[in-house]
Order: C-alpha cells, then structure tokens, then sequence
C-alpha cells in the first residue's frame, strides 16, 4: 500500500495532515485529516473571572477574535441573568458585521478565490493574491486592500482595537459611537457594498461564465449530503449575531430548530483514535461513521451550511443573490462544497447592507448602552463566525468565577464534513498513482472552501498552506517527497 | 531621527509562543526615548503590517524555531532571513507576502528598515497557558538588551 501524506510545514507539533492511502492499483482507499486542537482550555479557564473571558478566547484564535469575544460576552448576558439594551445589540451586531466583511474578503481574495481567479492548475507559486492581481489588475488589488481594512477600522472604531476587542460586557458594551464616528462608518459601509457587488460581478465573470469551472463546482467528487446548521432569525433568515440554530436535511426541509441552551441534548461528539478533532453530530439521527446522507448525523456549518439551514437573506440585494445561487445550482440544499466561495460572497453583500441598516438605525448613538447585571449562573452563548456555528458555554460560582467551561468552535462542528470532502476529492482526482502538484491542489481545494481554522498551525510561511507530500511505496519505504512552500 | 515601532508578536496565552509579548513589556521599562513606540500583537500578515505603517523603522520580537540551536537562543534577522514567519494563522498571508503586495500596489508608507529579534522556543505544545518555560523566561533579558542595542546603534 501507499501512503500520500499531505502535511502543511510548520514549526509546530501536532498539525493539520492528510494522508491519503492508495491500494496496489493506485486508486485511492481512504484519507485522514488531521486537524489540531488547542488542548486544556477548560483547565486555563478554571477560577478566572467571568468577565475576563471575552478578552481571553478573543486570544485563543487571530482569526476570528470578534467571534469569540460575542460568542463569550452573550455566555456572560445569560449567565448574568441580564439582556443587553437595544442600542448595544445593534452596536455589538455593526461591529460583528464589520468582521464578517474583512474575514470573507480575505478568504475569498487571498485564500480561497486565487484557485478560480488564478487556475486551479496554475504554479502554486501563482495561486495567491499576488497572482489574482496579476490577472485582476493593480486597481483590483488596492480595492482588495482598502475594503478589508475598512472592515479592520469599522470593528477598531466599535471594539477599542481591532485585532484585540475589548468592548463587549455582560449586558452591553463598554462604548457607544458619537455622529462623526457613524459618519466614518457611514461611508466605509457605503463603499463596502459596492465592492461586494463588484465581487460577486468578478464571480459571475471569472467561474460562473467558465463552463469547466461550473462542472468542476458540479463535479461529484466535491458534493456531500449532510445535515447543514446555521443561526436564523424569527423568519428563517440567515442572520449572524443572533437567532435560533436551525438544522435542515438533505431534502431543504426543516429538521430541528433550537435555543443553543439545548445544544447538549441536540449535539454529540464522537472521538476516533486517529485524530484529536472531536466529530460532532446529531444525537437523534446517530454517528454512523463518516458517511453522508440521511442515516448520518454529521452536519455542516459556514457559508453554505448557513445559506441552506436558512430561507433567504434578511437583505434585499443579498436575498436576489441568494435565490440566484440555488437557482443556478440546483434548488436547496446545495451540496457542492466549492459553492462555499459563492456562498461567502453573498455573506459579504448581505454584511455590508447590515451594517448600512444597522450605522443609520437612530438609536446607534444612544447612550443606552448597558443594563445591571443579576447573579452569576450558567449561561450559554451563540454566534455565526465566519467559519460557522460557534458556542461558548460557562458555568459561574456565586463570586462570578469559572467552575467550568466548554466551547464547540467552527471548524469541530465541520470535522466530520471536511474529512469526508478530503477523501471523496482524493478518491475522484487520483488515479494510477498519478500525484503532481495540480492534483494535490484539488484535494486541498475541497477543505479550502471550509477554511478550517487549524487552531494551532499558526506559523507559516504562507497563507496558501505550504504542504509537504511524502510518498511511500506498498511496503511503506520512503520513496519521494514533494515539498511545496508556498512561495 | 527614525521614528520606530517595537512589537511585541505572540499569543499570550499558549505559554512559549507569547515570549515576544513579554520582552515588550519589559522594554518598556528600559526605552523611553521620543519617536519610539512599543506594542505588542496578537495577529500577522495584513493587520501586523497595519500596524507598521507610518513608522521608518520596524523591530519584531517574535518566538521562532531555529534548527540546531539550544532553546532561548537569541538572534537578530532581517525579514528575508526568516524562512517561516508568523501569520499568526492560516487564513492570513504572512508578513513578507503582504509586504511584498504593499510594495506592488505602491505603497509608500511601509517601514524601510525591518527587524526580527527572535527567540528559539522550538516545537510548541498546543496547550493553553501563561507562564513561560523556564529556558524562554531566561532568554527575555538577552533579547531586551540586544533590541535595546539596535535602537541605540541605529537610531
């Protein structure tokens, strides 16, 4: 037997790795994933201050530091025993938005999009945003640069820095916004949507008018039937900040929608032995290995989890481009893993035209902006992050002070989903042993599209996953290796 | 004179890795000289830069691994040299890449002179925590004194 081992290099132990097992035909026979988890969070969590804990997990991860710090601070509204005024809600929900837009931009123009906008064959060399400039042009890029960081500046203006909130309290915030600061926002908001529809423009033209990019989104071995999840307003709506979890099956239909203070009795986590990842999946339909379908538990989360949990977007331009999608595509559910990109970008319309409801609301100047807090207790908090469903849940003594702890990040919530992608990619692009550099890339492009957070691979020379490819022959020799470095 | 900025880069939370936040704290305590500002941050690539523009000169002081030496080991790079730096996370490009992107779309406000001070912590654990090993905590007046030293040298 084979063993291809996709292995990104960092410095660190216990990293995110592929192996893919090919049999004596050189088809491929399974594949692992290996994502990492930080480990003994609870322990680090225990006896600290309650109110420290929106500071402290916006530190577990550099991604998505806005998620976990709302994720924390609505534990604390809950454990508090306290609601947020309207004014903060509307203010933490600006600010989340203001995350939503830098987070996808980055995906899709740095991360995600060069495998489209470049090629998917393309020199890996090629495959980032130098090389989507380089087809895009120069202007393309500086609007690239200046819309994420308008996103940057509108959660720096709201949180008090924006790589390290510190705005969010139990029954509020800490800062309202004054009229020159909704200005400011104003008019980054205003730009933002435009970039967001000249984004989705550049999809229609670059994938969607490409006939072998369609097929390839079309392609079965990037299609997965799961469960998908996502929070949704009282209407179904996608909505980030807020709402109840919505699960839906394979045929579009509502399967389960409940309060995330159920999510124990909705939401179990099988352990394999080959992997730290938890997998977690529906209690009520079952762990039945990594398979997909109706029989199968595991569920989705992230863009197109969201998008086909839900039934349309609270936003009017977004709403179009919702129904655009899964008209184009097929109806709901969408089960092909790359419309993740398209799905994303959607997100980034419905974000912005949020934000520009949101900055014009009368009330985002109020001076409302916190409610006493009660008793500490127990509380549970729910966010969409960028990558999908996110929760924090905190059990307090009567001095306010952790006695326990337990998150379910996003990319756990996808474990079951992204390794499966991996196989059934692996499976449908290597045959005869055949492995070169622009197969590889179509088997990391199947959980690129999740942009799983591999919490610990944090050094890195590049943002495009460098990988290293071992290769061994049938009797597990060491036969080559294929380093791939990202630059 | 250079107006410079020193960053603290690291998590502090996930024991080692934070070593660079720590010497930061401590170079607070020893440079107080005007046009120097000294940070720390949690994040990489694009945001790092961010924070680096509008300066003449940059200093990071980051944990890294270096092959062969004994852990704590302290040395001085110039961003070329550093053949894996910290982009804080895989979604973001890396520091060299978004300044490499800065330079191509005509950015002219990036720091012409940038420096790594790094402290060789080796493999790191995935485990949550603030105390340093006791090798890294040894290693924070060495890399005090030789930032301090390049502040002064070429300022």
């Amino acid at each position: 037997m084979k063993t291809i081992t996709i292995d990104p290099i960092t410095r660190l132990e216990g990293h995110g790795k592929i192996s893919i097992f090919l049999n004596d035909k050189g088809s491929v026979e399974n594949a692992y994933l290996q994502i990492p988890e930080l480990r003994g969070f609870e322990r680090f969590a225990q006896g600290r201050r309650a109110e420290d804990m929106p500071q402290i997990t916006s530190r577990i991860c550099g991604v998505c530091p806005v998620a976990h710090h709302f994720a924390a601070t609505k534990a604390l509204d809950d454990a508090f025993h306290v609601e947020p005024t309207s004014a903060a809600k509307k203010l933490r929900e600006l600010m989340y938005m203001g995350y939503i837009i830098y987070d996808h931009i980055l995906h899709f123009y740095y991360l995600g999009g060069p495998d489209f906008v470049v090629g998917p064959d393309a020199p890996a060399a090629k495959r980032n945003i130098l090389g989507v400039i380089e087809k895009a042009g120069v202007d393309v890029g500086k609007e690239v640069i200046k819309h994420r960081a308008y996103g940057q500046k509108i959660t720096g203006i709201l949180g008090g820095k924006a790589t390290h909130p510190v705005c969010g309290l139990p029954g509020g915030v800490s800062k309202g916004l004054n009229k020159d600061e909704v200005k400011d926002i104003e008019k980054m908001v205003k730009s933002c949507i435009d970039f967001a529809k000249f984004s989705l423009k550049l999809f229609d033209d670059i994938v969607l008018k490409n006939k072998d990019y369609v097929s390839l989104i079309k392609s079965d071995p990037y299609q997965l039937k799961t469960y998908n999840m996502g929070l949704v307003d009282s209407k179904n709506k996608v909505n980030f900040y807020d709402g109840k979890i919505r699960v839906t099956n394979q045929d579009g239909k509502e399967h389960i929608k409940f309060d995330v203070k159920d999510y124990t009795k909705i939401i179990s986590e099988h352990v394999e032995e080959w992997s730290y990842m938890k997998f977690p999946y529906l209690k009520d339909i079952g762990w039945n290995g990594l398979v997909d379908g109706k029989n199968s538990g595991i569920y989705r989360v992230g863009p197109l989890g969201r998008l086909n949990a839900a039934e349309g977007m609270a936003t009017p331009l977004s709403d179009k481009e919702y129904k655009h999608m899964f008209e184009t595509l097929g109806g709901r559910p969408v089960n092909s893993t790359l419309a993740f990109h398209w799905a994303r970008l959607i997100e980034l319309l419905y974000a912005t035209e949020r934000a520009y409801e949101l900055v014009n609301d009368k009330e985002i100047t109020s001076d409302k902006i916190r409610n006493p807090v009660g008793e500490p207790g127990e509380g549970f908090g729910v966010v969409e992050a960028a990558r999908g469903t996110l929760i924090h849940h905190y059990k307090l003594d009567k001095k306010g002070l952790i006695l326990k702890a337990n998150l379910i990040v996003a990319t756990t919530n996808n474990a079951g989903a992204i390794t499966m992608s991996v196989r059934d990619a692996a499976k449908g692009v290597i045959k005869n042993g055949k492995v070169d550099d622009g197969i590889l890339n179509k088997v990391e492009m199947a959980f690129r599209a999740y942009d799983p957070c591999f919490a610990c691979a944090t050094h890195t020379l590049s943002g495009g996953m460098p990988l290293q490819v071992d290769i061994y022959d049938n009797k597990k020799k060491f036969y080559k290796t294929i380093k791939r470095l990202g630059e | 004179m250079k107006k410079t900025i020193i960053l603290g880069v690291g998590n502090p939370i996930l024991k080692d890795d934070g070593v660079g936040v720590h010497v930061a704290e401590e170079l607070k305590k020893h440079i107080t000289k005007p046009g120097v500002t000294i940070d720390s941050a949690f994040t990489g690539g694009m945001n790092l830069l961010d924070l680096m523009v509008d300066h003449d000169r940059a200093i990071l002081i980051d944990a890294v691994k270096m092959e062969n030496k004994k852990l704590g080991e302290v040395g001085l790079f110039g961003l070329g040299e550093i053949s894996a730096f910290h982009t804080c996370n895989p979604h973001d490009v890396s520091l060299i890449e978004a300044v490499d992107l800065a330079k191509k779309l005509g950015h002219n406000k990036i720091p012409k002179d940038i420096k790594i001070v790094g402290i060789n912590i080796g493999e790191l654990g995935c485990e949550f925590g603030e105390e340093l090993s006791s090798e890294i905590a040894n290693a924070i007046p060495k890399a005090v004194e030789l930032v301090k030293k390049e502040v002064e040298s070429n300022g």
